[in-house]
């Protein structure tokens, strides 16, 4: 019975250091790769919502209040700042939102970093039509769906993931009119 | 048994959701959609084939009293590594998929090929058995996926197939939607196979009463 005991022991021993080493070889091979998927992802994510720039705004950054902020420039001139925000008022948890605002306080561009919203559904504040109704709003407007007495229009069907949207720029926005551009 | 036997056997005779109803799980979560209910389904059979490979191969060296964490250390390893390798070379599907991979560790079909199929079989059976249960689970997720697609969104792949009449039950898509249309698509498998049943039995059998 002490040998069967032992045997066990022995055996689920093995097996998890040999898990255990696949594993560790595996992320090491696939770590860099995933860290650059991510970067590309937020650097198309940035020619998205900027117009014009040629630095390079992931690594041009000013922490304000603990946020990153992602600077803008063209030929050293800045043309627009960018803020991650995230509304926790999602369908499917957070949403992150990027945004990018120009030097007049005008939205650029919003683009949809992460979330988990019902596919088929919620998951519409992906398009690209949904994203062009914040271009050019300022923190004068009111950034909320229909239904709360704002200017976005919602989809049929799903309220939600449009507010929380909502809520993120708006949030981001003021952020950046507040503590840069009111400066 | 014949290898073929086994492939269609996983296939359809077992079906994995459909006639086991395993792996209710990712079957109803990522079925919102024909295409997250092929490459769920793929996923999993990748898995599935690996750990049936292993299982098979270290069934002998396995006390009984400690298989069962054994096989779930084998298959959470599978189901990382899918993860991570996705995560780098198949980073758009993973963003959408990414949430529900995990989840696989806990789908019973995997553990319960592994006890039940992989070892107390060869390596090349169980192969097959992977193969054939994995692909029918990808097909059952394709279907419910493409009913709930086609009820809930008008689409089916991405693609419009409803004419502007057509007005989508949003419930099909949200998680009460699963319930109902893998509810409906067993009914009409059961209903369909028991016909056939009747048909096909012998004349004295239906005189009987």
């Amino acid at each position: 019975m002490r040998d069967n005991n032992f045997k066990m022991v022995i055996v689920l021993t093995v097996i998890a250091a040999i898990a255990a080493f696949v594993l560790s070889f595996v992320y090491s091979s696939t770590k860099d790769k995933i860290a650059e998927a991510y970067r590309q992802e937020f650097l198309r994510a940035l020619v998205k919502v900027f117009p014009n720039y040629n630095n390079e705004p992931d690594k041009d950054i000013n922490i304000v209040d603990g946020q990153n902020i992602y600077i803008a420039k063209m030929d050293d001139k800045v043309v627009g700042y960018a803020i991650k925000s995230t509304s926790s008022k999602g369908y499917g948890g957070d949403i992150d939102v990027l945004i990018a605002v120009s030097t007049d306080g005008k939205i650029t561009g919003i683009e949809i970093l992460r979330h988990a919203e019902t596919p088929g559904l919620g998951d519409k504040i992906e398009d690209e039509w949904f994203k062009n109704l914040f271009k050019g709003l300022t923190a004068k407007d009111n950034i909320a769906v229909k239904k709360d007495g704002g200017i976005i229009d919602q989809f049929s069907g799903a309220t939600i993931s449009p507010r929380a949207v909502s809520e993120a720029v708006a949030n981001g926005l003021k952020f950046i009119d507040d503590k840069i551009l009111g400066k | 048994m014949s290898l073929i036997k086994i492939f269609k056997e996983g296939l359809w005779k077992n079906n994995a959701v459909f006639k086991q109803v395993l792996g209710m799980c990712p079957a109803l979560a990522v079925t919102t959609s024909a295409i997250n209910g092929i490459a769920m389904g793929l996923a999993s059979t990748a898995v599935l084939i690996c750990s049936n490979i292993v299982v098979s191969i270290v069934k002998d060296y396995i006390p009984s009293k400690v298989r069962i964490p054994a096989y779930i250390v084998i298959i959470a390893s599978f189901v990382t590594v899918i993860d991570l390798v996705m995560n780098a070379y198949l980073h758009d599907i993973h963003k959408v998929l990414g949430l529900f991979i995990p989840l696989i560790v806990v789908n019973c079909m995997i553990l319960g090929r592994a006890e039940s199929f992989a070892s107390k079989n060869s390596v090349v059976k169980s192969i097959f058995d992977g193969i054939g249960i994995g692909l029918g689970f990808t097909f059952a997720l394709f279907i419910l996926g493409s009913v709930r697609e086609i009820l809930g969104n008008g689409s089916i792949l991405g693609f419009t197939v409803t004419g502007e009449w057509f007005k989508p039950a949003i419930v099909m898509i949200l998680p009460p939607g699963a319930f109902i249309a893998l509810g409906f698509i067993m009914f009409a498998i059961n209903y369909i196979e028991d016909r056939r049943k009747i048909k096909n039995a012998p004349k004295e059998h239906c005189s009987v009463g």
